[in-house]
């Protein structure tokens, strides 16, 4: 009896672990009718329209400001299938895609197991109808991909994530060439340009698949599979189910699974004591004894002009301090290196910033170029300029009037002349570009290399400076801290950039010697008392005796 | 009469044990089913004291309650004391004690690593300008010389939109060519609206519906392009730039948000973001934009009323009505 609940146990947890069956639906989707388009038409309409437009073309109001741009029905075209590179979705793909939404991208879940105001499944079957007649193809029954044997399946047989099969993915990675277009470590690194497009004329980004949060149809190696099974339809990935056999795409997708980054989930930055001098190269191994804490960045979005599609969603960082001097050491992926910067290709934000602007973000595409040698790379540590009483703190978006914070701001663009590689600003809120200080209070200095990807920023400045603008570092207290990112070639400059809320780092001060006084005087009493009832306990019956 | 004696001081540990097991774990399960919430509600530290010290209370009034019961609950102890249960154990709890103690004593005193963290309200009214409590939507409940000109305009095909939907409006109508452009929002109530129009008989009452569901969609847009990146498609605080702030953006769909606050206060919020809250609101953590910077007052309140039913909710009335 009891093995057999084990076994029934095991089987559950078994059909739960298979990634792609949460998102299949009950049963086949039932046959559209009169009802079911209407009912498909009004949900298009309330939770659709508005980015993939009134006739499924992808252009609905909030389209312009997107990347990727909403999906166009109207070709047939769908990137996520589990059918032949080229060929129509199944069904059971599409559901797939309304039920659990394209991570990375504007495309949400709809199912209503995962949203309250979601849909059932009768409702996503509507509007899978409906979605359906927007394109011809989908009528043409020797496009069916069902009727004419063009499904993709899982291979029979897929050995358990082992270190094995991932180095032996790792070699298919290699002689299939993944790694021109993703980078030989998988960061989207493997192209020296992007002039890569999709079928519809926008550019495309080489996927960092180390960023499992970008990773838009499934991260489990059966969604990882699927992809290279499949092809990516409308865009340069190619499937690579006749190159390779069933046995090395499993292993690749084992591979694939192995890159994905595991973030960190602290918001403390503890620094590191080290004795002696801290290295200035961002690739010394003293750092790797500092505790990296991963910070997420996000678009900004808080004030026009705004910008949704950042490219660094990331940034790892790492503190040394000795008795003198702290650095920081903060690294990113970036698979370009951008180290030119035209000021006069900057976009005047003056037209979307004001009330009833037809729209203040930026959009995605033919306002801010988004191209190479156009602007730097550059990122910033925000600090407030004057440690927080309590739990007070500027605002995590370049302060305000009352409560100003200290930047430091690294740029790509050293080698141009007459621009420092770092500066330090004050700002007061984002209003006003923050105020560059002084060449004499200019303290901080910056060491930085890019590799596979990769860029890597150190920035150190002694702890404690004279200038009243500036952070000052104490031992032992929570000292604020933001970040500030910019890809050049994604089009960021000025407020369009990506940024994060606040973390802490705090510089751990020594054990107080008291802690220890106090403990060994507990031990030493509590050890006496012990040893004084016993002698007390031995007089007692010796008197009795 | 020799195991009642070693009884009597074994109850007293395992009473300690048990009501320290019952307040710090016992409630916290408890709490869970009883709220339903997904996390458990844990007793605080202070609550913890009291219950421990009453319990202690408890059982001194217990072990002093007579010389006999004393004797029996001292009875291990000295037997313990004297070597009785081996030297070994003696000596091992000589020991392991003072080593518990001196345990406690460090974790107490040491410095924690820990972030401080504040108490945050989610709805403060320190600053909230009383006049706001009553505003209503306007776009919500329009009037009737509002609905006849809506009617006028249906009639003569001329309703107008917000210039954001415009060329989305246009492109269907080039292509679908349809009788009437309010055909576009494809619901129940236009569909009868339309209907009636044809037929030249209509009421107020479909025209008012109509006219709503034209709101309706006009905020939507303006929902998508502004809010959505945060708020999510489906209003349930999980937009792509969700996952950045600390904050997370809030999720209309749970009970306690906008379906507690009147819409004026929705208003407020909408239009002066996190720098207008107060301090009891952490709002150097808020990244709600100061929206009447980018947004006019008929946007916020179209996003306002297109919110509401997207989380299928509806504000609170304001308590003078």
């Amino acid at each position: 009896m009891r093995c057999r609940m084990l076994g029934v146990l095991a089987a559950l947890l078994l059909a739960s672990a298979a990634a792609i069956s949460a998102e299949l639906p009950s049963g086949p989707k039932p046959g559209a009718t009169d009802a079911s388009l209407v009912q498909g038409a009004q949900i298009y309409l309330q939770r659709c329209s508005f980015c993939h437009g009134l006739l499924g073309d992808g252009n609905g109001p909030a389209a312009d400001a997107l990347d990727p741009r909403p999906r166009d029905f109207t070709l047939g075209t769908f990137k996520f299938r589990t059918t032949q590179s080229g060929e129509l979705p199944l069904d059971e793909d599409l559901f797939r895609t309304v039920s659990r939404g394209l991570p990375g991208t504007a495309m949400q879940a709809f199912d209503s197991d995962l949203i309250k105001n979601g849909l059932d499944e009768a409702e996503r079957w509507a509007v899978i109808d409906y979605i359906k007649t927007f394109a011809v193809e989908f009528e043409d029954p020797e496009l069916d991909p069902v009727e004419n044997g063009l499904v993709v399946t899982l291979p029979s047989e897929r050995p358990p994530y082992s270190e094995a099969l991932v180095a032996e993915g790792k070699e298919v990675f290699e002689h299939a060439k993944c790694w021109e277009c993703h980078g030989k470590l998988g960061r989207g690194d493997g192209q020296e340009s992007f002039d890569r497009t999709d079928d519809w004329g926008f550019p495309i980004r080489i996927r960092n698949v180390t960023h499992p949060w970008k990773i838009k149809a499934g991260t489990e190696v059966e969604d990882i599979y699927m992809r290279f099974s499949t092809g990516i339809n409308g865009t340069p990935m190619p499937s690579f189910a006749d190159a390779l056999s069933e046995q090395e795409r499993w292993a690749l997708a084992n591979f694939i699974k192995s890159l994905q980054h595991q973030l960190t989930d602290h918001q403390v930055l503890k620094a590191h004591e080290i004795e002696g001098e801290i290295p200035p190269d961002p690739a010394d191994e003293t750092w790797l004894a500092a505790e990296p804490m991963d910070v997420r960045l996000t678009g900004q979005v808080i004030a026009a002009p705004r910008w949704q599609n950042p490219s660094i969603e990331m940034a790892t960082i790492r503190a040394l301090f000795n008795q003198t001097e702290i650095a920081f050491l903060i690294q990113w992926d970036d698979p370009f290196v951008d180290v030119t910067h035209r000021g006069e290709a900057e976009i005047d934000p003056q037209e979307i910033s004001r009330v009833g602007a037809f729209s203040s973000y930026v959009a995605a595409n033919g306002m801010a170029p988004r191209q190479l040698e156009t602007f730097r790379d550059a990122v910033a540590l925000q600090f407030p300029v004057k440690l927080p009483e309590g739990t007070k703190k500027p605002h995590f978006f370049r302060g305000d009037s009352s409560n100003p914070v200290h930047l430091w701001q690294w740029h790509s663009d050293q080698d141009q002349a007459g621009y420092p590689e770092i500066r330090e600003s004050n700002a007061r809120g984002w209003k006003q570009p923050p105020k560059v200080q002084a060449a004499e209070a200019q303290q901080v200095s910056a060491n930085a290399s890019w590799d596979q990807g990769r860029w890597r920023v150190v920035m150190r400045r002694p702890l404690q400076t004279e200038d009243r603008n500036d952070i000052q570092f104490v031992k032992g207290r929570f000292i604020p801290l933001a970040l500030n990112a910019w890809d050049g070639s994604n089009g960021e400059h000025g407020l369009i950039m990506s940024l994060s809320t606040w973390h802490s780092v705090i510089l751990e001060a020594p054990v107080p010697p008291t802690v220890y006084l106090y403990t060994l005087l507990a031990v030493l009493l509590s050890g006496g008392l012990g040893l004084w009832l016993v002698r007390r306990e031995r007089l007692r019956l010796a008197a009795q005796n | 009469m020799k195991k009642p004696r070693t009884l009597r001081f074994w109850t007293v540990v395992l009473s300690l044990v048990l009501v320290y097991a019952l307040v710090k774990w016992g409630i916290p399960v408890v709490s869970r089913q009883i709220t339903g919430l997904p996390f458990p509600l844990t007793v605080p530290g202070t609550l913890m004291f009291i219950y421990m010290l009453l319990t202690i209370i408890a059982l001194f009034l217990l072990v002093t309650f007579s010389e006999e019961h004393l004797a029996e609950f001292l009875d291990p102890i000295q037997r313990f004391l004297r070597g009785e249960y081996g030297k070994v154990t003696r000596a091992l709890g000589l020991i392991v004690v003072p080593g518990l103690v001196g345990w406690q004593v460090y974790d107490v005193t040491i410095p924690k690593v820990q972030q401080p963290s504040s108490l945050r309200i989610q709805h403060p009214s320190s600053n909230f300008p009383k006049k706001n409590e009553d505003l209503k939507n306007p776009f919500a409940s329009p009037s009737d010389a509002e609905v006849d000109a809506f009617i006028a305009q249906a009639q003569a095909n001329e309703v107008s939109f917000i210039p954001q939907l415009l060329t989305d409006l246009e492109s269907w109508a080039d292509y679908t060519e349809p009788a009437h452009m309010l055909e576009a929002i494809a619901t129940a109530p236009v569909r009868t609206f339309l209907r009636e129009l044809q037929a030249g008989s209509v009421s107020r009452t479909s025209a008012r519906a109509a006219l709503l569901e034209k709101h309706l969609f006009e905020g939507r847009a303006l929902y998508s392009m502004n809010c959505r990146p945060c708020h999510g498609d489906s209003v349930a605080g999980d937009g792509p730039m969700a996952d950045g702030f600390k904050l997370r953006p809030i999720n209309f769909t749970d009970n306690g948000t906008i379906e507690t606050i009147v819409e004026g206060y929705t208003f407020w919020r909408v239009s002066n973001g996190g720098p207008g809250l107060p301090t009891e609101a952490t709002p150097w953590d808020s990244a709600m934009p100061v929206w009447k910077l980018n947004l006019s007052e008929e946007e916020r309140w179209k996003i306002i009323l297109a919110e509401y039913d997207l989380a299928q909710k509806t504000p609170r009335i304001p308590e003078s009505h």
